[in-house]
């Protein structure tokens, strides 16, 4: 009886939806068949799938991205499991997330200063024997930052997933007779494996994209996807081979969300 | 004949392919206690949501007080509902709950206040104002709800449901609390349940449904004592179910014997069922016994014995004895000819009615000293 | 043993993320230039910070831009929350609910890169507009996304209550499904705020030339090296940081405790 006048709430979201979702996707895509001339062309995508220098860079994009969220999980999966354990785990978590609030760009900025000939990390390594070394603008330092970066975004899916975990599971699994190692491979780990994949969302796909980072750390000798994508359409104004670029990323990102999308769980939920 | 308060006329409601009330005819008078009792899924709750409001009848009309109301908003009914899982708003206080509907009204401020404590000390929850929803029992929530309904001075009160979460000694008490409520308040109750148990102690009248029908209405006793049919003699309180074969009006056969009954008006010879309730059973020595049976196990519950027995021809029998038997013991049992009840395959209630009207009114004038 | 392990670990992890933002503003207070040696305690870099009149306006710009966007986005994604719950299609239900998450998923740079060619066609101008449109429309999903398991926590007998007890839909709406969800447009217009203080990518692609946010000009300025004055201003973007995470509970203590004395005074 009430949903004839409803609908009309639905209107201002219904513009978004169609004006900021549904219109820049189709743009990109109507956009990356155009060339610098304005013609309509597929060319873009004959360049990019014959292009040596992009396939390498988008493989090589694809293998940072890689790295940094393996070494963000491998680091934060220990520590939202020790975190979980803690007396005051929400204040602590509180902590964790604290440093995303601090704008990514200081962040970066901080390693410039870190990472500098004579900043901290050289100092350190002087002082242990090693000796300055170049560590700004390479790749190293860029998976370093990124992963930094990205840390308390995985971390977060984890310790949600831990906070979800019945501890009747673990207590069941000790009283039938399965050590703490087997319980946490046969029955802890499974079972936190959608936070895992959610925290691998939210990180792998922006991994793919962090040119500002590319920028300022790894000195443009990381070219990601993202960076193309800005180059393009910021300094050389060719729309149509960034979005190109774009509908490539736009490709991975549903790969992805695919691949780490939530499979329904085997057997009925326990309930 | 006073002007009933709510009728159903022919209410049929269909989702789909499915149909979860079939033709249901129904009608409350002002001021009693009426109960829709009968197993999850039956159409119970349909009816109930069906009266308030918030479903609408496939076909049919649906009458208040002689009115049709099939168009009225739920916001507009004099009717008002106990939900099942209370449905308290837990972003007000208690008093902010039950002042609810009367802001909504715009009443003047003292009268929301005045009839707000009132229906508060109603259920006895006159100190409980101030408290937020999540710091009270479930009994107090359960109370609340009642007050929120009842602020309201529907005409008639629905409740769904309303003991279900409550635990058993809080349940029987609160049975005894809305009976109170009802007649002191003198509004016509309409509740819901599938505990038999309550539908008996509290009713004026009762609904037992099934399968989105009305089996059979009627007074707890005389659905009690004179269910129609298997269902409903299954589904109220625990029975001896027999098949059986009538003899002549006032004698029937079952378990390999002919005992005298009170049921008439049925032809000779037509298979039938028998309902003997466990308490009207007595045990006794073999010799003045009416059937014998064995003693298979028996369970202790408190105030009697529950026995289960088997007779010579392989019938299972229940018992309530205060004496204990032994088990295995061949022992005999006995019963009263009105204990007898006999049941019709396929009797409709109407003709079940008509039948008993036919033997009833000579059986009681026989009855009176 | 473990323990002791397990806590060495954590140690570990705090000191790798906090350090770097301890070592911005440890330098922030450096007579130096540069961030390689402690030379002495000086508030020189803040005062060069707070004279700034440049930078004095791209932060008044960031705060206006969050602050409106955010407003903005809040009462679009919960009118939008409100229509998804109503849905009763599963179909239509899961579509709205993907496409509501197509920029939550989406990479920052393919957000500007799509954003930029929209007002590009449309002949948008590039600018303060550009900018509070696309702040909008990223923080309209994340703000779905709160409000959303609010209203799944809203039972159906509850609203059928209210309609029971004489609510119209608007009185439904006022007086218990806004109330209800309350707690969830808080936290959504609060996330909202923080996706918009926190954003580069988006802004500086649909930024053009004469407007500017707070990242976009650290971002600009970092480019050339090392300025001290931009420590200054981490520190006062981490106290920042603080106070409204210190406000955000405080808040919501508050408006706990408001309930409470609210209480007593109608008893």
């Amino acid at each position: 009886m009430t949903n004839r006048k409803t609908w009309l709430y639905f209107i201002p979201y219904g513009l978004w939806l169609a004006l900021f979702v549904i219109a820049p996707v189709a743009l990109i895509i109507y956009q990356s068949f155009f060339d610098l001339g304005h013609h309509f062309t597929v060319a873009n995508y004959g360049t990019y799938f014959q292009s040596a220098t992009y396939l390498k860079m988008t493989l090589n994009s694809v293998w940072y991205a890689f790295l940094i969220t393996l070494f963000t999980v491998l680091i934060s999966y220990p520590t939202a499991y020790f975190l979980h354990q803690l007396k005051h785990r929400q204040f602590w978590l509180l902590l964790v997330i604290l440093p995303t609030w601090i704008n990514i760009l200081l962040k970066a900025y901080a390693f410039i200063g870190i990472f500098s000939q004579a900043g901290l990390a050289n100092q350190f390594l002087t002082f242990i024997g090693i000796g300055p070394q170049q560590i700004l603008f390479t790749n190293a330092s860029f998976i370093f930052v990124a992963t930094y970066i990205q840390i308390p975004f995985m971390i977060l899916p984890i310790f949600n997933a831990l906070d979800d975990l019945n501890p009747a599971f673990i207590n069941a699994s000790k009283d039938l007779g399965a050590s703490a190692w087997q319980t946490f491979h046969r029955v802890i780990f499974p079972l936190t494996l959608p936070g895992v994949k959610a925290g691998v969302q939210a990180v792998f796909i922006p991994s793919l994209s962090l040119f500002m980072l590319t920028r300022l750390i790894g000195g443009n000798k990381v070219i990601t996807l993202g960076t193309a994508i800005e180059e393009h359409f910021l300094t050389t104004m060719n729309w149509g081979m960034g979005s190109t670029i774009g509908v490539v990323l736009i490709v991975a990102m549903i790969i992805v969300m695919t691949l780490t999308g939530d499979q329904k769980p085997k057997g009925g939920t326990p309930r | 004949m006073t002007q009933p308060i709510i009728a159903l006329h022919h209410v049929t409601k269909r989702y789909g392919d499915a149909t979860i009330l079939k033709n249901i005819d129904l009608t409350l008078e002002p001021g009693k206690f009426y109960t829709l009792l009968g197993p999850s899924g039956c159409g119970k709750t349909t009816i109930l949501r069906t009266i308030a409001g918030f479903t609408d009848a496939t076909d049919g009309d649906v009458l208040f007080a002689g009115d049709r109301i099939n168009d009225v908003p739920a916001n507009k009914r004099n009717v008002n509902t106990v939900f099942q899982d209370y449905a308290l708003f837990p972003h007000m206080t208690v008093a902010e709950n039950v002042a609810f509907g009367l802001t909504l009204k715009k009443r003047p401020k003292p009268e929301i206040a005045e009839r707000v404590a009132q229906a508060l000390k109603l259920v006895q929850l006159a100190d409980y104002g101030d408290r937020e929803i999540s710091a009270l029992s479930g009994g107090q929530q359960q109370r609340i709800a009642i007050a929120r309904a009842i602020v309201m001075e529907p005409q008639v009160l629905l409740l769904d449901e309303p003991l279900s979460a409550l635990d058993a000694k809080l349940r029987r008490q609160m049975q005894y609390e809305l009976r109170d409520l009802q007649q002191r308040l003198g509004i016509t109750f309409l509740f819901v349940t599938h505990d038999q148990e309550e539908a008996l102690a509290m009713s004026d009248e009762i609904f037992v449904m099934s399968q989105g029908e009305v089996l059979q209405s009627g007074s707890p006793v005389d659905i009690y004592d004179e269910p129609i049919n298997h269902f409903v003699a299954d589904f109220i309180g625990e029975s001896n179910i027999l098949p059986g074969k009538m003899i002549a009006d006032f004698q029937v056969a079952f378990g390999g014997h002919q005992f005298e009954c009170a049921d008439a008006g049925i032809p000779v010879n037509e298979a039938v069922e028998i309902v003997i309730r466990p308490e009207d059973l007595t045990l006794t020595d073999p010799a003045n016994a009416k059937l014998t049976v064995t003693i298979d196990t028996q369970l202790f519950r408190g105030d009697y014995y529950e026995i289960a027995a088997t007779d010579s021809l392989g019938n299972d029998w229940l018992i309530h004895s205060v004496n204990p038997a032994e088990d295995g013991e061949s022992v005999g049992i006995t019963f009263r000819p009105q204990d007898l009840h006999v049941m019709r395959f396929g009797e409709k209630e109407a003709e079940f009615d008509a039948r008993l009207e036919t033997y009833e009114t000579e059986d009681e004038s026989h009855d009176e000293p | 043993m473990k323990r002791h392990l397990a806590n060495s670990y954590l140690v570990l992890v705090f000191i790798i993320l906090y350090a770097p933002i301890l070592f911005l503003i440890v330098y922030s207070f450096s007579q130096g230039d540069t961030m390689t040696n402690y030379h002495g305690f000086t508030w020189r870099h803040y005062q060069t910070l707070f004279s700034d009149a440049r930078m004095l306006a791209i932060v008044a710009n960031t705060l206006l831009v969050a602050l409106l966007s955010s407003l903005i986005a809040t009462f679009i994604g919960t009118l939008g929350a409100l229509s998804i719950n109503r849905t009763t299609k599963r179909v239509t239900r899961e579509s709205l609910l993907t496409l509501n998450n197509v920029l939550m998923v989406s990479p920052d740079v393919i957000i500007g890169a799509s954003f930029l060619i929209f007002f590009t066609m449309l002949k948008i101008p590039l600018g303060f507009g550009s900018v509070l449109m696309s702040h909008i429309a990223f923080e309209i999903p994340i703000v779905v996304l709160m409000v959303l398991p609010r209203l799944r926590e809203m039972s159906t007998s509850m609203l059928d209550a209210a309609q029971d007890l004489g609510a119209t839909t608007r009185q439904l709406l006022s007086r218990v499904i806004i109330p209800f969800i309350s707690p969830g447009i808080f936290a959504g217009f609060f996330m909202a705020l923080t996706y918009s203080l926190d954003d580069f990518a988006v802004t500086f692609f649909v930024t053009g030339n004469g407007f500017s946010t707070l990242s976009v000009e650290i971002y600009s300025r970092a480019r050339q090296g090392i300025n001290l004055e931009i420590n200054a201003l981490s520190g006062v973007m981490f106290l920042f940081s603080l106070l409204l995470v210190g406000g955000y509970y405080w808040i919501q203590q508050a408006s706990q405790k408001r309930k409470h004395r609210k209480r007593e005074v109608v008893s």
